[in-house]
């Protein structure tokens, strides 16, 4: 829908000569013959920290043979990585400590699966979004010291938070860039498809390369979920500020979904800053905070989490933290596992599915009332 | 900002040209370009089902499919909420399986029995506020639909001369027990114009008797027409191909107006029966499954009944 | 939602417009079936000129079950409670073919003496339709 092929491009840089760029890599698809202006977002030049991720010289020269041997060594130097006990002997495990009301603790990169409705005790239904975590591990962790010296820090923050850099989905390092792959040699970890990084208090302080799965939350936990929300691409007044537009008759002349007036009066002449206008909608990062978890899948590593209100599409990156909300956080008898959970924690055997004492089970009867009751 | 003036860059395409950039400072190199926008900013479901099946990630695996099922060829017409959304983008096989984990064990503990639209059946109901805690109605099904543990069935009856429909969910847990009294189907998929129909075309007695099936017989279809009440009615039934509905009787500008309108290729249309169906080696899989639990569960019901009739003994 | 095409806009040169589908809203001048036996609900069926709705006691002036309503019957202004509804209904809340009110006088007290048709359980919820629904010969 607002996806800009790569083909659009091509209206936009207008230096590029229409004929060399029409070969074998673009999508001949219908947009890029496309007269219609597809418009987005401006892009910047990278940040000093960005780091290029796809290669662009990828061997094509291999044969079949070639290509199934490097994907074989690959597989081998990972999997031992993926399956080590882990404690790293270079360095040791990492001291835990105990969690207080201004900890932080690292989050998780989930992917939104889907949403589905789940029904209480009472009988009540309600609608509860499904977040998968496949393949989290920590990636690099920066003390506040250094934090503070490097260029995403912000002034506000101050000392109080140190970074951990946590990945998902690990992928076949042969696509990814020297400098990329590189990110992950102090944590081992194959190369992820998605970075993210969460601000963490030092006593959070998670060790590199440690996995984070479902067990880092508990059934009955409060996050709040952050992600980019779904991309409307240039949208009118009427759909992205909710307008009225103007009747579709009754000698209304070229009007219908139209702003109206901009500005007026004495006291400030123009335009005010903000003024709702068409723009591009959508696409921007937006957190939903107090979500419960109802319900925990160990097997699969998927959160129930409250609502249907997850921002972004289906199969989207969703980064799932500690509530802020000062309410809702655990009490302090109840502390979350810190920094994460290890599989050492258990005291007895995992169960594949945690649920909250007032979510019905499907197993049970169904939900009958008391005599009684009102 | 550094001027990009006069540089020859590589681009990120293939090209047998090399392309320069005026000196601009709000240009950004292609190379850069397509990293910065993102097509999407979210996943394709075959990539994320790649990374699930993928040796570097710790996902378990897939139970593997069951194909050792004798399933009839009308199954998935018994168990439709089983077949998954066709739309595309919502699909996920995880959230799928959870899901119809969640169905095989509602039906382990509530028999909730093969039924077509058209089928006269009772339900039973938790209600707090009636003073023997449940409600009871019975009606003839008009419509079902819905998709996992949102399935859904409307049931019709006219009681005390008022016309009434209630609209069950298939799995929500304050639903005691789901009686087919009579089991038949018709020959509409939604019988919504009974609405307009004469009242004792709906009407089925409370104490109405079940009726017995006989155990591999064919499901009986009823291909009674109904006689609708004169217009106005509540939709325009002659632009509806309605086949359980005897002659209108209307003037000819009404059949005049519904050709105008008709669609009559639609039913050549194979892409939107391709989207709106799911593909046929994944229903068949999904059916192998169902019915396999289905199997199992009917063994687990059989031997808790015998367990309680020696009990009795 | 239903898209209007006129097939014809060459000959007409109107445009398509989009409508919603019908939703059965009770709100005002909205036509109602009194459902009990009071003598003014009899005569207004009779006389072909039904109760009509002109004040919904509500925050949204869209009126459901159990909601208090100021209906215009006979040339005079009663207060009612509706009892039914033709709007589609959230599960296992049934949803009737009629929009039912039972006619009641200003100190809450139903004027008719019997319910002909059958009432929502869910009434039974509120404790101020205890003296309409002991009126109630059935409940579905």
């Amino acid at each position: 829908m607002a996806a800009p092929r790569i083909g659009n491009v091509l209206c936009r840089i207008s230096n590029c000569n229409f004929t060399s760029v029409l070969l074998e890599k673009i999508n001949y698809s219908r947009s890029s013959t496309c007269l219609l202006q597809i418009r987005h977002r401006q892009a910047f030049p990278p940040a000093a920290w960005y780091v290029k991720r796809k290669t662009t010289d990828l061997d094509e020269n291999l044969t079949k043979e070639n290509e199934e041997f490097l994907d074989d060594v690959m597989k081998d130097v990972y999997r031992k990585r993926l399956d080590r006990v882990f404690s790293p002997l270079e360095d040791g495990p990492w001291k835990r400590n105990e969690y207080n009301r201004y900890t932080r603790r690292t989050g998780v990169l989930a992917i939104k699966i889907g949403v589905v409705p789940q029904w209480t005790k009472e009988g009540k239904r309600f609608t509860t979004t499904m977040l998968q975590i496949i393949d989290n591990h920590v990636i690099r962790y920066t003390p506040p010291e250094k934090f503070m010296k490097s260029a995403g820090w912000k002034p506000w923050w101050g000392n109080k938070y140190g970074v951990a850099v946590v990945g998902a989905l690990s992928t076949n390092p042969r696509i990814y860039t020297k400098e990329y792959n590189n990110l992950f040699m102090e944590s081992g970890v194959p190369p992820k498809k998605k970075l993210t990084r969460f601000l963490i208090t030092e006593n959070a302080a998670v060790q590199p390369g440690t996995p984070l799965n479902a067990m880092h939350y508990r059934v009955g936990d409060v996050v709040d979920c952050s992600a980019k929300t779904k991309d409307y691409g240039f949208q009118g007044v009427v759909k992205r500020w909710g307008m009225k537009g103007m009747p579709k008759s009754h000698g209304v002349t070229k009007t219908h979904r139209r702003m109206g007036t901009t500005a007026g009066g004495k006291f400030k002449g123009g335009i005010w800053k903000g003024k709702k206008m068409p723009g591009l909608m959508g696409n921007r990062w937006r957190t939903a905070r107090g979500l419960k978890i109802w319900r925990v899948n160990t097997k699969y590593n998927v959160l129930y989490v409250t609502g249907q209100n997850v921002p972004g599409n289906t199969h989207g990156f969703v980064r799932v933290m500690d509530t802020k909300l000062p309410l809702r956080k655990p009490a302090p008898d109840n502390p979350p596992p810190m920094p994460t959970w290890y599989p050492e924690d258990a005291t007895e055997p995992i169960e594949e599915e945690y649920f909250d004492k007032d979510l019905f089970q499907f197993t049970e009867e169904s939900v009958k009332f008391a005599e009684g009751k009102k | 900002m550094a001027s990009y003036s006069r540089r020859i860059l590589p681009c990120f395409w293939k090209t047998t040209k090399l392309l320069t950039f005026e000196d601009s400072a709000r240009r950004v190199p292609c190379r850069y370009h397509q990293e910065l926008l993102p097509t999407r900013n979210y996943l394709l479901p075959e990539t994320v089902e790649e990374h699930r099946k993928s040796e570097l990630s710790k996902h378990p695996e897939l139970p593997p499919s069951i194909t050792s099922e004798n399933v009839p060829a009308d199954f998935r017409f018994v168990y439709p909420e089983f077949l998954p959304d066709p739309q595309y983008d919502r699909r996920d096989s995880i959230r799928e399986r959870l899901e119809r984990e969640d169905m095989y064990r509602r039906r382990a503990v509530i028999d909730i029995p093969e039924f077509y639209v058209g089928s006269i059946m009772a339900v039973t109901v938790s209600d707090q506020y009636s003073p023997n805690k449940e409600n009871r109605f019975v009606g003839i099904c008009i419509d079902r639909g819905g998709v996992g543990l949102r399935a859904f069935f409307i049931l019709r009856n006219v009681v005390d001369g008022q016309g009434i429909e209630i609209m069950y969910e298939m799995y929500n847990p304050t639903l005691q027990s789901i009686q087919v009294l009579k089991l038949e189907k018709r020959v509409d998929d939604k019988l919504y114009y009974l609405r307009d129909a004469p009242q004792e075309y709906s009407t089925f007695p409370f104490d109405m008797d079940p009726i017995p099936v006989p155990k591999g017989s064919t499901v009986p279809v009823n291909k009674m027409k109904v006689q609708l009440n004169p217009r106005p009615w509540l939709e325009r039934w002659e632009r509806q191909d309605l086949q359980g509905v005897e002659d209108l009787k209307l003037e000819q500008r009404f059949y005049d107006k519904a050709a105008k309108v008709a669609k009559p290729w639609e039913k050549y249309d194979l892409m939107k029966w391709y989207r709106e169906n799911t593909n046929e080696e994944e229903r068949d899989s999904i059916m192998q499954e169902v019915h396999q639990r289905k199997r199992l569960t009917d063994i687990e019901k059989s031997k808790r009944k015998t367990k309680l009739a020696e009990r009795k003994r | 939602m239903n898209f209007i095409k006129c097939l014809s806009t060459y000959a007409t040169g109107t445009r398509s417009f989009s409508t919603t589908s019908c939703l059965h809203e009770i709100r005002k001048l909205a036509r109602m079936r009194v459902v009990d036996n009071s003598a003014l609900g009899k005569a207004a069926r009779l006389s072909g000129k039904p109760a009509r709705v002109i004040h919904v006691y509500n925050k949204t002036s869209v009126g459901t079950v159990g909601d208090k309503v100021l209906v215009a019957i006979k040339g005079q202004k009663k207060r009612a409670y509706i009892v039914g509804v033709k709007q589609n209904q959230k599960p296992n809340m049934p949803k009737f073919d009629t929009n039912n009110i039972v006619l009641i006088e200003d100190n809450g007290s139903p004027t008719g003496t019997r319910i002909t048709v059958p009432v929502p359980s869910a009434l039974r919820k509120k404790g101020e339709f205890s003296k309409i629904l002991s009126l109630a010969t059935r409940f579905v």
